[in-house]
């Protein structure tokens, strides 16, 4: 077992700067709920008891078009899937605009458009804004993982007006996640064009990762990132018991809950219910929001439906 | 008292009562749970050894009586899915078992009219005959309570008779929560009231066997009920010293007529380190991976579990209750060592058997746990034709089977 932390953690409590030496103490540390509770000190002087969510519906980009009413707990429609061309990215998007009407599209990955675009800074910069311009909120994600120019990618981003909900780790987890973590702590001006970091593999490593691997990332995220506003975690990727642990260990944000229910996944109720119970039984207080961010207003009897 | 003076308390080793129980579960941080409860673990266990147990999970029966509203496994008397396993059945587990180092089968199952206490102990006995170092772990309380009412012999009488078979030890199942209100609405209060769990396992230790003890949270019980519990087993220990560990788990609720809702995860690991602070008078809490999956399972060991449990090869009830996790031994010695803990192999009664087995013989890798029988399948062992059926459709189904 390694040496006592709870100094340092009360020094994060009592908001007074840690040392060189105190950082290494803390995440050298195998005292799991010790880096909790550091990491919980740091949320909470960030964002309170809050714990914004937002529900998803998901669109793939070569899939079938939505139809019908956009239910109206959705606080988000995301294309998903990488786009064969900067036409098929840009005509999807104004598609799912047309038919979202105020809920806020989002959705693909940097990387994804960076490739459609030649690995040219120019035609990405002109693809952004063309996506901006058809109605994208927000890209889906910007990931760590493989960025060989993280400053031109955060400058091409800020040219072209588009913000990204989301900094990933990719696939990376361990060691590889940990220097990750500390490479986008130093990314400059992060925080004004990447709302989120998601800290946890986005594509599910091979053994799996453990519970103490997953809540060690993310409360090290929490600790070491703060240029980036939310520490992010996933509920349809991790599932409900995961990610309400999460909000213990760092976490004030939750991705992805699904707008229709998903028994096979362990819900028994409809997800918002779900969301709701989680975040208020892991001790804080739910806050709907949107795409871009933003509360929504929870008015039970207010129907958004296509075109509104 | 404030949580931070029940938390002082906790950290010099007092004890805490009911009401400040109560005060730690309402209002204490999880983290702080975890905190505390993990020093007690550290306490009781400084060599950071981690243990597990390879045995079987085996449901003979699931043909009830009892008809507990949280139950989705049993069957009615005479439904055509109800089943009784065979000898030959149940050697074949047992083989199986043994082949992947196993050394125990858990045996439990409802409450069937249709097997005496004759059918028991004569299974008891074959087994030990073929398998004679092999450990019977089997019947709760509310079975041996059920065996009792149905061969009308007071409990010491049915629990000397079983361990005469080859009875070595109890599960502490059919605890659910020990208060009369909560198991009346749980509609298992037949099978046994608060009192009589704790009677029949105060029997089990003054006959010299070990047990475990349980508790299912989450159904309809309040948070003074569980910490109720709590202190049943509490006191029963300070009297006896007879539980080895103690087991908790959510409400399982999908498939049961009871419904509603499962605890969250966060629920989980506030009632396990509570268990830890209460019970300072058991040695061992297990973690429940089989309810909360392999990651919150992992966390038990950062909220007071020492122990990862039964690597299981079987399981059927809370599966039917729509669970369905599986680790073999390799994953949880991983999962184990991940957590900084040294992995051991141990008895029911906690001795270390040694290291992880898989590391020293080719053992295969399993990914999902086994069922007791394939769906469908519903032959009817013949030997059940040497032994009294009690209800209608029992007696129709030994008469065909004897004519056949
Ligand atoms: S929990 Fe046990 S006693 Fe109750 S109905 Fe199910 S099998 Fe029968």
């Amino acid at each position: 077992m390694s040496e006592d932390v709870t100094p340092v953690v009360q020094k994060l409590v009592d908001g007074l700067q840690l040392s060189e030496a105190d950082w290494a103490r803390l995440i050298g540390s195998s005292d799991l709920i010790a880096l909790g509770m550091a990491a919980d000190a740091v949320r909470r002087r960030r964002h309170d008891d809050r714990v914004t969510f937002v529900q998803v519906l998901e669109v793939p980009v070569d899939g079938e078009q939505l139809e019908g009413p956009i239910p109206k707990q959705t606080g988000e429609v995301r294309v998903t899937g990488c786009p064969a061309s900067h036409a098929t990215a840009v005509a999807a998007v104004r598609a799912v605009v047309a038919h979202a009407g105020a809920v806020p599209v989002t959705g693909f990955a940097f990387a994804d458009l960076d490739a459609v675009s030649g690995h040219d800074r120019n035609r990405l910069g002109t693809l952004l804004g063309d996506l901006r311009a058809a109605g994208l909120a927000q890209l889906g994600e910007v990931s760590a993982e493989g960025l060989r120019d993280p400053d031109g990618a955060l400058a091409v981003l800020r040219s072209s007006g588009v913000t990204a909900a989301r900094v990933t780790l990719g696939t990376a987890t361990g060691d590889v996640a940990l220097s990750l973590i500390r490479q986008v702590a130093s990314w400059e001006g992060v925080g004004q064009v990447c709302r989120c970091l998601a800290p946890l593999p986005r594509v599910g490593p091979s053994p799996p990762s453990t519970g103490y691997a997953d809540l060690r990332q993310v409360a090290l995220a929490r600790l070491l990132v703060d240029n980036i506003e939310s520490i992010q975690v996933d509920w349809s990727r991790y599932g409900p018991k995961l990610a309400q642990v999460a909000l213990t260990f760092g976490a004030d944000d939750v991705d992805a809950v699904p707008v229709a229910g998903g028994e096979n996944q362990g819900w028994r109720r409809s997800p918002g219910e779900e969301i709701r119970r989680n975040i208020t039984g892991a001790g804080f207080t739910p806050v709907p929001r949107d795409g871009r961010f933003e509360a929504l207003d929870v008015d039970p009897g207010s129907e958004r439906r296509a075109g509104h | 008292m404030s949580v931070e003076s029940i938390a002082e308390k906790v950290r010099s080793g007092g004890r805490v009562d009911r009401a400040e129980a109560l005060t730690l579960y309402a209002d204490a941080p999880t983290l702080l749970l975890g905190q505390l409860a993990d020093a007690i673990r550290a306490r009781k266990h400084p060599a950071g050894v981690v243990t597990y147990i390879i045995d079987r999970n085996v449901n003979y029966t699931n043909v009830c009586v009892a008809r507990c509203a949280f139950c989705a496994f049993y069957r009615p008397v005479g439904s055509d899915e109800g089943y009784v396993l065979g000898f030959d059945e149940l050697f074949q587990k047992i083989d199986e078992t043994l082949a992947v180092g196993g050394v125990q089968v858990l045996l439990q199952g409802g409450h069937n009219p249709d097997l005496p206490l004759e059918w028991y102990e004569d299974l008891f006995r074959a087994i030990k005959a073929r398998y004679p170092d092999f450990k019977l772990h089997a019947l709760s309380p509310p079975e041996l309570l059920h065996l009792s009412r149905l061969s009308q012999q007071p409990v010491p009488v049915v629990v000397r008779r079983l361990v005469d078979a080859g009875l070595d030890s109890v599960p502490g199942g059919g605890a659910e929560i020990l208060v009369d209100r909560a198991r009346r609405l749980l509609n298992c209060e037949s099978k046994a009231t608060a009192d009589e769990w704790i009677s029949v396992m105060r029997t089990v230790h003054q006959a010299g066997l070990r047990s475990t003890a349980t508790m299912m949270y989450g159904s309809v019980e309040r948070p003074d009920e569980r910490v109720e519990h709590l202190y049943r087993l509490r006191e029963l220990q300070d009297e006896t010293g007879g539980f080895t560990a103690f087991i908790t788990w959510s409400y399982q609720p999908t498939n049961t007529e009871l419904g509603g809702v499962e605890a969250t995860g966060v629920e989980y690991l506030r009632t396990l380190a509570l268990s830890r602070i209460v019970l300072d008078n058991f040695d061992n809490l297990q973690a429940s991976w089989v309810t909360q999956g392999g990651k919150v399972g992992q966390l038990s060991l950062a909220y007071g579990a020492n122990d990862m449990g039964s690597i299981m090869i079987e399981e059927n009830v809370v599966r039917a209750a729509g669970a369905a996790y599986c680790m073999d031994e390799a994953e949880i010695v991983r999962n184990i060592e991940d957590a900084g803990f040294v992995p051991k192999r141990r008895t029911m009664a906690y001795d270390i058997l040694g290291d992880p087995l898989f590391r020293e013989r080719d053992i295969p890798r399993r990914t999902e746990l086994a069922v007791a029988r394939a769906a469908g399948d519903t032959a009817v062992p013949a030997e059940l034709s040497r032994y009294p059926a009690r209800s209608r459709p029992g007696k129709q189904q030994r008469d065909a089977v004897t004519e056949s």
